[in-house]
């Protein structure tokens, strides 16, 4: 099920007043903005043309109103792969000069993350609508520099955190806000993979450009690359930011490659209210996959597999059910149901319900991107928002807390503290529906 | 709370469904032709009804007035209400009624409470007090509550005039007023949990009830064999029709306890109820036996 499917589902169901008032950053999917946008095209200039830039040129292909005219990459073997796809489009091999090219009106960043925000302020001050992958910036400063930027200028900006498009999150945090779990007391994220993290590397010198993410000269590891997705979903889900944040990480298996970025981390971000959400990353076992679970009082969410478990779970396929339907149809048949007593399952072996049909499940595994976990959609709406430069709601305040308390998290688990935001970070902030 | 729905997609029959966690399990309850306002109503009266009994007679919460029992009256009278006194004499009936089989006192592992014919307490019924007469004996209801509560829920709705409802506490124990809509009985399937969502056996219910007693879905030996305080072990489902739920549930307890070559004669003891055991076999047909009328 995509957004148009969902948000469709909604309007059947009569929830389309509430889908979209709760969801106000997917209306670039309504047929209303569509209609706004039809032949149209948006000018993208892409600046980064690695592995997960060549995973949004894939997307971006299955987009009629795109037009990619500018590739920029200074690693011309990545620039090449990206021209492939788009042998009309400009190549530059210095971000400058694509962002003096009069033709690009959008602009997509996908380059390591010590580049983001410098990357992203010089393509808002040229006038550029901005796409920029997360995490939103390399430092605390650097991100509140990049968040005041774009108001000032009042450019449009979106940033990676791509599941705040995918309509299976929505529907799920749809049903908590709406109380389905009950109380949240806990939010619980896990993503471990078994695998070295590297890209390969055709000749020494090049190492520490394309295994960026193993070098703390050009990332900040586990935390911004893989925490930043989970702690938006806290937030998400809580209504509200972490109050305090502490954590340990450490170097436990691959370090014998020369990098210097944590292979193992666990941190715990405690809410206003006492609720811990805690991250955790081990890139040395595999077996529990990738979980975002948000615990209420009366049942648990997994946002990864999209079910709902009950703490109170009905028997699997109620016989009562099937006799409620045959009343409803007008038939008798038999229902099968009676046996000895029923005892409500503990969690891991409860049938949990399925919050959508036909979802794809993405395992974490992947270091790319995954399929169906709301890139395609993120993409869609920064494209039409190129074309409308109309700035989503919400959804930027949402991707600068997460860098914040993803970068917050990596600095406590270095200096072993226990660490609050500091209030010359914050910045208004209005929970999500 | 219980969820609630309510649905008109046949006008001429609405339903009411509701269902709740209670007892251990879970309850669900569906009732045909009432109307929106009063089927809710109805549903959550009888929640609050189910809740209250599993207050009284749950031994496992340390405020329940059994609970008190347990802990106070091995060796001296404790008094207690008169539901709870009542609830303590029908089982002693049944105890006597089934050859000791039904003992609410076989609540532990290695407690042996039936051997020598007497019960595990004593009743005086002008204090409305109760004695434990075994040091380590315990009352345990388990077998008793769900089928009391079925009843109560019955009461309810009888009451309320309705006149087609299904009242499940948690598949085992099933109470059917009227029948459905849609034919002269509500049928309902029994599975054998080594040969799942096939039909073992279809009971016709009609202003009846039934309970199955046997392995437990998750695998445990859970019924108490009250002569020796070792579980019963037993792959086969019993299944007791009749009337009366709390009746049904009662010897399907019973029954599934005792060995099989007296499980005939207790049945003899119990005019207007059936009894039948419900045997998987090695290739994975069932084959079903009504106590009584086994050739020997």
């Amino acid at each position: 099920m995509n957004r148009k499917e969902f948000l469709a589902d909604c309007g059947k169901k009569g929830l389309a007043g509430v889908a979209l008032s709760m969801f106000p950053w997917l209306e670039s999917c309504s047929d209303k903005a569509q209609q706004e946008v039809k032949g149209e095209k948006a000018r993208i200039g892409m600046i980064g043309t690695g592995s997960r830039g060549l995973y949004h040129i894939k997307n971006l292909l299955r987009m009629p109103n795109v037009e990619m005219v500018a590739l920029c990459d200074d690693y011309r073997p990545h620039l090449e792969d990206a021209a492939q796809y788009y042998p009309k489009a400009k190549l530059y091999d210095d971000y400058r000069k694509l962002l003096e090219d009069k033709n690009v009106d959008g602009v997509i960043v996908t380059t390591p993350l010590y580049l983001h925000g410098r990357m992203t302020m010089d393509a808002l001050r040229a006038g550029k609508r901005v796409f920029c992958e997360k995490s939103m910036a390399y430092t605390l400063d650097e991100a509140l520099e990049v968040y005041n930027c774009r108001k000032e200028l009042n450019g449009v900006l979106f940033i990676g955190q791509q599941r705040l498009f995918d309509p299976k999150y929505a529907k799920a945090m749809q049903m908590i806000h709406e109380g389905k779990i009950g109380k949240v007391v806990g939010v619980r994220n896990y993503w471990y993979r078994n695998n070295d993290w590297r890209r390969e590397v055709p000749s020494p010198e090049l190492e520490r450009r394309i295994n960026w993410r193993l070098y703390s000269e050009y990332s900040r590891g586990l935390m911004t690359e893989l925490a930043c997705h989970h702690l938006q979903n806290g937030s998400w889900a809580m209504g509200m930011l972490p109050e305090k944040v502490m954590g340990s990480g450490s170097l436990l298996h691959w370090n014998k490659d020369g990098r210097d970025v944590y292979d193992a981390v666990s941190a715990i971000f405690t809410y206003p209210n006492g609720v811990n959400m805690t991250f955790e990353s081990i890139i040395s076992n595999k077996h529990f996959g990738m979980g975002e679970q948000i615990l209420g009082t009366e049942g648990t969410i997994d946002l990864v597999t999209c079910m709902h478990y009950t703490d109170e779970p009905a028997p699997k396929g109620s016989g009562m059910h099937q006799l409620v339907a045959q009343i409803e149809s007008g038939v008798m048949s038999n229902s099968v149901f009676a046996g000895t007593s029923w005892a409500a399952e503990t969690s891991p072996l409860a049938p949990g319900m399925p919050i959508m049909d036909n979802v794809t499940i993405s395992t974490g595994e992947s270091t790319v991107g995954a399929e169906a976990d709301g890139s395609i959609e993120i993409m869609e709406a920064f494209v039409h928002a190129v074309i409308t430069g109309k700035q989503p709601e919400k959804v930027l305040e949402e991707s600068y807390y997460a860098t914040q308390f993803a970068l917050l998290a990596d600095k406590a688990m270095h200096e072993g503290a226990i660490l609050t935001l500091d209030d010359k970070y914050r910045v208004p902030y209005t929970p999500l529906g | 709370m219980a969820e609630i729905s309510y649905s008109r997609k046949n006008p001429d029959y609405p339903i009411v469904y509701a269902t709740f966690g209670a007892m251990h399990t879970r309850v669900e309850l569906l009732a045909v032709g009432l109307d929106e306002e009063q089927g809710r109503g109805l549903m959550a009266e009888a929640e609050r009804e189910v809740k209250r009994l599993e207050r009284l007679f749950n031994r496992f919460d340390s405020r329940s007035p059994l609970a008190v029992v347990n802990m106070t009256a091995i060796g001296q009278s404790v008094k207690v209400d008169d539901e709870l006194f009542m609830a303590l004499e029908l089982c002693e009936v049944f105890r006597r009624a089934t050859a000791g089989y039904f003992d609410v006192t076989a609540a532990d592992d290695g407690v042996e409470t039936g051997r020598d014919g007497s019960g595990g307490y004593a009743l005086d019924g002008k204090e409305h007090s109760v004695r434990i007469l075994r040091e380590g004996a315990r009352i345990d209801l388990g077998g008793f509550a769900k089928g009391y509560a079925a009843e109560s829920v019955r009461r309810i709705f009888e009451q309320a005039e309705v006149r087609q409802a299904v009242i499940n506490f948690g598949n085992s124990s099933i109470v059917a007023m009227g029948h459905h809509p849609y034919g002269e009985w509500w049928p309902i399937g029994i599975e054998h949990r080594k040969v799942k969502s096939a039909v073992a056996r279809e009971v016709k219910l009609k202003d009846g009830a039934m309970s199955v007693s046997g392995r437990a879905e998750s695998g445990e030996y859970h019924i108490i064999d009250p002569m020796t305080g070792n579980r019963a072990v037993g792959e086969e489902l019993i299944v007791v029709e009749g009337r009366s739920a709390l009746v049904a549930e009662m010897l399907s307890t019973a029954l599934y306890a005792a060995p099989r070559n007296r499980r005939a004669a207790i049945m003899a003891q119990y005019e207007g109820y059936v009894a039948s055991e419900i045997y998987c076999r090695a290739d994975g047909t069932t084959e079903c036996r009504e106590i009584g009328k086994m050739k020997k």
